[in-house]
């Protein structure tokens, strides 16, 4: 599909598991050529939100469209333009990567040489070679995620959501992927999500960060926005995280609680 | 920590297997909405539902068996020549052992993937709690998986002959049920643990597929028990009643004496029609006591291996990866509904749960095409057989269909972030019950055709029910995908939503069922107009279910 207008745009969403709602109105967008950040603690809808772009989980309320197509009456074209890495290593445990790249190429409708030699170009930069051909329940967490990343990237998609894609992964690998995400939007067209609990790479990585607390986005901007935000210009976002999600001061006092009498 | 605090471990890890069991959180299902004891206490009541409809039917064996036994004098008319009260006790004793061992392991495979992949022991393992209690703990885990059943052997066996025989006779089937239940749990176990080291843990390529299914089929035999005792009871009988004489040591009759399980299964015939009845000479009886006393000490012994051996089970890891370099082999892409039959198929080969839906009618139109074959039938007792037996695959493709569904289960959240329309996932589905409808039908045509040549005969029989096959199957399987959206609730083995799949399997089974029922009705007389209706009633059916299948809303 020709990929026109913004690659991701999130109004009012609102996403609930029965009575406990974990995303409350949330807004934000992923310009072209950007990725974007999404950070929280623990629980604090980050996930959620992810899910709902990917069609995961049915929004209580609000609108999500991708590159003006929305997602809860265009589903499949949708999908068919956005590549996902989950947070968890969900695979078809009872295949090979080989046969789940088959199967994902298939339902993409992706061309047989193209594929394979993309297949071939990614396992080579991941340094994956027997493994491509090993049940994917035998492997590693890392080599898990690897198989998720070349399937999320196989079809080229100009809109990659990304949920913590580098948990598990070796430091060249982290290094790998950063790079392909820095290129990847480089033409100023496509657009990543990237949700992380790693302040340092977000700090590297992304061009705007949403910081997410109990479900409603506390500051959005990029670095040198939220420093002046918090009125610190050479906070570091970890920083940043803390006084936004006012937890700064829970961490020294966890911390003392923590020292022996 | 002893025992009691085993027991206290293993509930909590039900419970958790249960949980997995039901909602499949580890292949990616999300959390459906409610608190938490609800769905805790949903999980532990399908799970409990479940077993109940396994214990039902080893019930119905038993109640069976006990019926045979009580009306033993005209039941042994039906094989023609009269049997010995005694052979025949015997004979029906060895046979509901048999069944019981058969389909006590079955289920133990249908169960050993989930209890393996929801990861509940080594999430214990980190935990302080000493190697022995941890050993106890995930032996009453693993007991737990078969109580229900288990109890039904242990107590309704001996209980239903009782009341036919008598009490004591009930007591003389205790030991052989015991032995039943022994081996069940351990070959369950035996088959566990090679499922995950060579099937599981099989990798890809064309020729390892091929073992991998040839594996499975050996898996499958054990489903294959009652059709294999109805077919062989009158030659079990012959050999029983030959057995008793002292004929000489390895002669069939005695083999047959000392094989599993029928010197259990002679206790209670002595019991019932004393020494006698079953013409056991001296030799005889040693034999039979002697095999008694061993399959006691193998039943301890295999009893023994499991209590020590599931914990080092539930920890393996399915294989070792041994990386070497990449295969120069293409990335094969398919249209997507094929692209959804290959899955399965591929998936199927490395889950013996699924490899059994696969391979059951077509190994049972194997059985019954190589009976037909070899007992030379005359054309017309060909032609009835031929036409039973495609109905029965098609009876048996669209009951087991529904499990089908249950592939998608695993890495369910992935697999609904692809852009491939539930219209794709369906008619894949359902190409593969038509596959394996054509399949069986194929098989016993062509043992039949060798024997009757009409082709277009069996042809149009075989292709007069395949639009009914069709219809069944998109009803089954729409109805649960319709459910799995609404209500989120996937099916993942036969204890995680047996009731669901036997709701929606009885329906599709009629649908299946009734132009065969026309053809029964109207064909008798008059063949061609018997096919004719046959296929218009088929026709009815699939134009009127087809759209509602497929004309749904794209998820």
């Amino acid at each position: 599909m020709t990929a026109v207008g913004r690659p991701l745009s999130v109004e009012g969403l609102s996403v609930a598991y029965g009575e406990r709602r974990a995303v409350d109105r949330l807004s934000f967008a992923v310009g072209p050529g950007e990725i974007y950040g999404l950070l929280g603690s623990n629980g604090a809808g980050k996930s959620s939100t992810i899910k709902a772009v990917v069609g995961l989980v049915r929004p209580a309320g609000g609108r999500i469209t991708v590159f003006g197509l929305d997602t809860a009456t265009d589903p499949i074209r949708v999908k068919a333009s956005t590549g996902y890495v989950p947070e968890t290593s969900l695979l078809y445990e009872a295949l090979t990567p080989r046969e789940f790249l088959e199967f994902v190429a298939s339902v993409r409708r992706l061309d047989p040489g193209t594929t394979t030699e993309r297949v071939r170009a990614f396992a080579s930069a991941f340094r994956l070679g027997g493994e491509l051909d090993e049940p994917i329940v035998s492997l590693s967490n890392g080599t898990r995620q690897k198989v998720l990343l070349i399937a999320a990237f196989l079809h080229q998609p100009p809109l990659l959501v990304l949920d913590e894609p580098l948990n598990g992964l070796d430091p060249r690998s982290v290094r790998l992927v950063k790079e392909m995400l820095v290129r990847y939007v480089a033409d100023g067209r496509r657009g990543v999500l990237f949700s992380t609990h790693t302040m340092e790479v977000a700090e590297r990585l992304c061009h705007r960060v949403g910081i997410l607390d109990r479900g409603v986005l506390r500051g959005e901007g990029t670095l040198e926005a939220l420093r002046s935000r918090v009125a610190a210009g050479d906070a570091t976002l970890e920083e940043i995280f803390l006084e936004l999600t006012d937890e700064g001061d829970g961490v020294r006092a966890a911390v003392d609680s923590l020292e022996e009498p | 920590m002893g025992w009691r605090e085993a027991a206290r471990l293993s509930d909590l890890a039900f419970a958790e297997l249960s949980l997995q069991a039901i909602y499949a959180f580890r292949q990616g299902n999300p959390v459906p909405p409610g608190p938490a004891h609800a769905l805790a206490a949903r999980a532990r009541r399908r799970v409990l539902e479940s077993k109940a409809i396994v214990s039902a039917v080893l019930a119905v064996l038993a109640g069976g068996a006990a019926f045979l036994v009580r009306a033993a004098p005209l039941a042994s008319g039906v094989y023609g020549t009269p049997v010995r009260p005694g052979v025949f006790d015997t004979g029906v004793v060895t046979g509901l052992l048999s069944l019981d061992l058969a389909f006590l392991w079955w289920t133990g495979m249908q169960i050993l993937p989930t209890f393996l992949a929801s990861g509940v022991l080594p999430v214990l393992e980190p935990l302080p709690i000493d190697e022995r209690t941890l050993r106890r703990t995930a032996a009453l885990l693993y007991v737990r998986l078969f109580d229900l059943p288990a109890l039904t052997v242990l107590v309704g066996t001996p209980l239903a002959l009782g009341v036919a025989l008598g009490p004591l006779v009930g007591l003389a089937v205790v030991p052989g049920a015991l032995a039943a239940v022994a081996f069940a749990l351990a070959l369950s176990l035996l088959t566990g643990r090679f499922f995950v080291r060579r099937v599981q843990g099989s990798r890809g390529g064309g020729g390892r597929a091929i073992v991998r299914w040839a594996y499975l089929v050996l898996w499958l035999l054990p489903a294959f028990a009652v059709f294999a005792f109805v077919t062989a009871a009158p030659a079990l009988f012959d050999l029983l009643a030959l057995a008793g004489g002292d004929t000489g040591p390895l002669s069939a009759g005695r083999l047959l004496l000392v094989a599993f399980p029928v010197p259990l299964a002679v206790l209670p015939a002595i019991e019932a029609t004393g020494p006698g009845g079953l013409g056991l000479g001296p030799a005889a009886t040693v034999a039979v006591l002697g095999a008694c006393a061993g399959y006691g000490g193998l039943a301890v012994g295999a009893l023994a291996w499991v209590a020590g051996s599931v914990a080092r089970v539930g920890h393996v890891p399915a294989r070792a990866t041994t990386a070497g370099p990449l295969a120069n082999e293409p990335i094969r892409a398919r249209r997507a509904a094929f692209a959804v039959l290959v899955k399965d198929l591929r998936i199927a080969s490395r889950t013996p749960g699924y490899a059994f839906v696969i391979l059951l009618p077509i190994l049972d139109a194997l059985a019954i095409g190589l009976y037909t074959y070899g007992s030379a039938p005359s054309p017309d007792e060909a032609l009835g057989l031929a036409l039973a037996a495609v109905a029965t695959a098609a009876l048996v493709a669209t009951f087991f269909g529904p499990a089908f569904f249950a592939i998608e289960v695993f890495a369910y959240s992935y697999g609904r972030t692809l852009p491939v329309t539930d219209r794709s996932v369906l008619l894949g589905k359902v190409g593969l019950v038509v596959g394996m409808y054509l399949a069986a039908g194929g098989i016993v045509l062509g043992f039949t055709l060798a024997r009757v040549f009409d082709p277009v005969l069996f042809a149009g029989f075989v292709l007069a029910e395949l639009p009914a096959v069709v219809a069944a199957a998109l009803f089954e399987l729409g109805v649960l995908f319709w459910r799995a959206r609404t209500k989120g609730l996937p099916i993942t083995n036969l204890y995680s939503g047996a009731w669901a799949a036997a709701v929606v399997a009885v329906p599709g089974v009629v649908l299946a069922g009734l132009p065969l029922l026309a053809f029964r009705l109207l064909g008798a007389g008059h063949f061609s107009v018997g096919l004719e209706v046959m296929a218009l009633v088929a026709l009815a059916e699939l134009a009127v279910v087809g759209p509602l299948a497929l004309g749904r809303r794209e998820r």
